[in-house]
């Protein structure tokens, strides 16, 4: 009765995010379960290296995948759940006082966990379908073909586990959040505070109306601070990481991270955004009304976010690096085929002009729709 | 039987009540008469256990609600409390019917289409909130509360958005149903007409009682002035 099963199935970010950590994860399990037992067979030094170092990329591969995205789909669940109560507090707030109990209510939010599993399921589905072109990549001349077998509770632990944990989080968080009281969610108390003393207000003055704007949409938005910091994060890191790995692997391994990379960028700039968006109408049509410029209205809203954005691609371009750096160094290190890594300045450069090219058309874009809001029809919404 | 002794409540260092104290014994209808802003909404809550009094003890029907956390509150308006909001307040996006069965599966009450009916909706069942007059959601937020069988019906202003022929509508439905079923009524009120038609009137005035009177005759929706 609180949530339909529409809502749930909404979390289409949360679905994608599961589903490449499910893909990537299935068939790079498989494929270590599958290839585990034949390490004792192999006698010749030079295989068994390049046994070793293949082995332990799958396993290093689906950690770090299945981890990383573990996490930023569970804090973009957390995030939903958060953005569903505060965008209906009233009416979860009507409830409460009526005297259906939180716990009562935030299982209500079981409804969430659909979207984990239905990316489970699918991420595993096409982990299954991709499967023997994988073995087939990543076959050791020598070691004999092998082909992927199927393992039971290896989709326990790929789909029905996550779901269920993710099912919980979401109930237990909405449960958390709940706590707050009846009428703080009946009359949407905002927990933004505005400051009350006299020097606080003093300095504020001093500052444009402008920089104040987009700094009190920072400060009320933290999550979407780290989201797009994410985003960038991903771009930068995968898309990187994809191009100069060319050299160590199979490209069809660059290309799918590539991939990746550029679909969660995607996802989670389009949630941030739209979720942005959608809490900063009124303010938009209000300075619309004002007689604000489209430029000014827009950087009011995501100018603040231009320093965290290159934040993320920084970090992502540490992060690759390192990575790539412990891949040759560490895990191939044995491996004598494997030719040395440095960081690559060309594909840093390229990567960097398509960030800032792509960002800027989504901004461009999303200004078209932040300022095609009819200020009446906004104002006269509830 | 309601008690409430020296009731404090403050809103950020304003205080709104100040040592409020009442009794309303079972089955009484009490009106609660102020003007804007004197804090009779905010009594009403304290009193309901939407909200905690700061201090002061409020005793329900024999539970101390000083004494209860919010989940303990929460349960405490599961069993005693039935509220009716001045805006309505209807979940959009359940039809009426739906909206009343929110209320009536917290009582387990099978039987809440008799009280659509009591209120005069049975040929709106399906019908979305939007998609209904002011007076008609208003009554359907009486049909929710008393779905779930209230041995207290809290009302904050029921009629204040209708007009005049509506209000006495709805004020009329309100009245029967309390003589029918014998529950407890506290209804806030700005209306001093509306005073008439309660056995106790008491009187707010800068978050203090000032007056606290019982009505000898008591008049019905239509005889008493608008
Ligand atoms: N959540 C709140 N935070 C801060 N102040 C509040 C809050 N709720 C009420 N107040 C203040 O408490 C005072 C009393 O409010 P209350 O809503 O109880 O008045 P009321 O008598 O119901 O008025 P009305 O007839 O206009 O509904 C008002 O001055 C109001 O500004
Ligand atoms: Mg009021």
């Amino acid at each position: 009765m609180v949530v339909s099963i529409k809502d749930g199935l909404k979390l289409i970010g949360v679905t994608i995010i599961c589903f490449c950590a499910v893909y990537v994860c299935t068939f790079m399990l498989n494929y270590y379960i599958d290839v585990k037992p034949l390490g004792a067979d192999i006698t010749d030094e030079r295989l068994s290296a390049l046994y070793s170092a293949q082995i332990a990329m799958a396993k290093f591969t689906s950690i770090i995948t299945g981890s990383v995205l573990g996490v930023i789909a569970a804090v973009m669940l957390v995030f939903y759940v958060k953005l569903y109560i505060d965008g209906r507090a009233r009416q979860l707030g009507i409830i409460k006082a009526m005297g259906y109990s939180r716990i009562k209510i935030a299982l209500g939010f079981w409804v969430f966990g659909l979207s984990v599993f239905i990316g489970c399921a699918l991420g595993f589905a096409a982990g299954w379908a991709s499967m023997d072109m994988i073995y087939g990549s990543m076959t050791i001349d020598g070691v004999g073909v092998i082909s992927p077998s199927f393992h039971a509770w290896l989709m326990f632990a790929l789909v029905f586990a996550p779901a269920a944990v993710f099912t919980a989080l979401a109930c237990g968080y909405a449960c958390f959040a709940l706590r707050r009281p009846v009428m703080q969610l009946i009359r949407g108390a905002s927990k933004v505070r505005i400051s009350q003393s006299g020097k606080d207000e003093k300095s504020e003055k001093d500052r444009k109306f402008l920089t104040e704007m987009s700094l009190k949409t920072l400060g009320s938005k933290k999550l979407l601070v780290f989201f797009v910091a994410f985003s960038c994060f991903c771009f930068s890191a995968m898309v990187q990481m994809g191009l100069s790995m060319e050299d160590l692997t199979s490209d069809t391994m660059g290309y799918m991270i590539l991939a990746i990379g550029l679909i969660l960028a995607a996802v989670t700039t389009v949630m941030s955004v739209t979720s942005l968006i959608n809490s900063n109408a009124k303010n938009i049509a209000l300075m619309k009304a004002f007689g604000y410029t489209k430029t000014q209205r827009t950087l009011s809203v995501f100018g603040g976010f231009i320093p965290f954005a290159f934040v993320g691609f920084a970090v992502g371009t540490g992060y690759q690096y390192g990575l790539l750096k412990i891949m040759v160094n560490v895990v191939f290190a044995d491996v004598a085929e494997v030719p040395d890594y440095n960081f690559n300045v060309p594909v840093f450069f390229i990567t960097l002009a398509a960030f800032v090219v792509c960002y800027a058309a989504a901004a461009a874009a999303y200004s078209v729709v932040l300022n095609s809001f009819s200020v009446k029809k906004i104002m006269t919404e509830n | 039987m309601i008690i409430a002794k020296n009731v404090c409540k403050s809103y950020n260092g304003t205080q709104v009540l100040k040592d409020v104290s009442l009794e309303i014994a079972d089955g009484e209808f009490a009106v609660i008469l102020g003007a804007s802003g004197s804090g009779k909404s905010t009594l009403l809550s304290v009193l309901s256990g939407l909200e905690k009094a700061d201090s002061g003890s409020i005793c329900c029907n024999g539970t101390q609600l000083e004494t209860l956390d919010d989940d303990g509150l929460t349960a405490f308006r599961k069993r005693e409390v039935g509220f009716i909001f001045q805006q309505y307040y209807l979940l959009p996006h359940l039809n009426v019917d739906n909206n009343v069965k929110l209320g009536a599966s917290l009582a387990g009450n099978k039987a809440y289409r008799q009280i659509i009916e009591a209120v005069g909706l049975k040929d709106k069942l399906k019908s979305s909130p939007a998609a209904l007059s002011g007076g008609e959601q208003q009554r359907v937020c009486i049909a929710r509360a008393l779905a779930k069988n209230p041995n207290v019906l809290y009302l904050d202003e029921p009629t204040g958005a209708l007009d005049e022929a509506t209000g006495r509508e709805v004020l009329d439905y309100i009245l029967k149903l309390q003589h029918e079923k014998g529950f407890t009524m506290i209804m806030v009120t700005h209306n001093v007409n509306i005073a008439d038609t309660a056995e106790t009137v008491i009187k707010m005035n800068s978050g203090k009682i000032t007056e606290i009177y019982k009505n000898s005759a008591r008049k019905n929706a239509y005889e008493i002035g608008w």
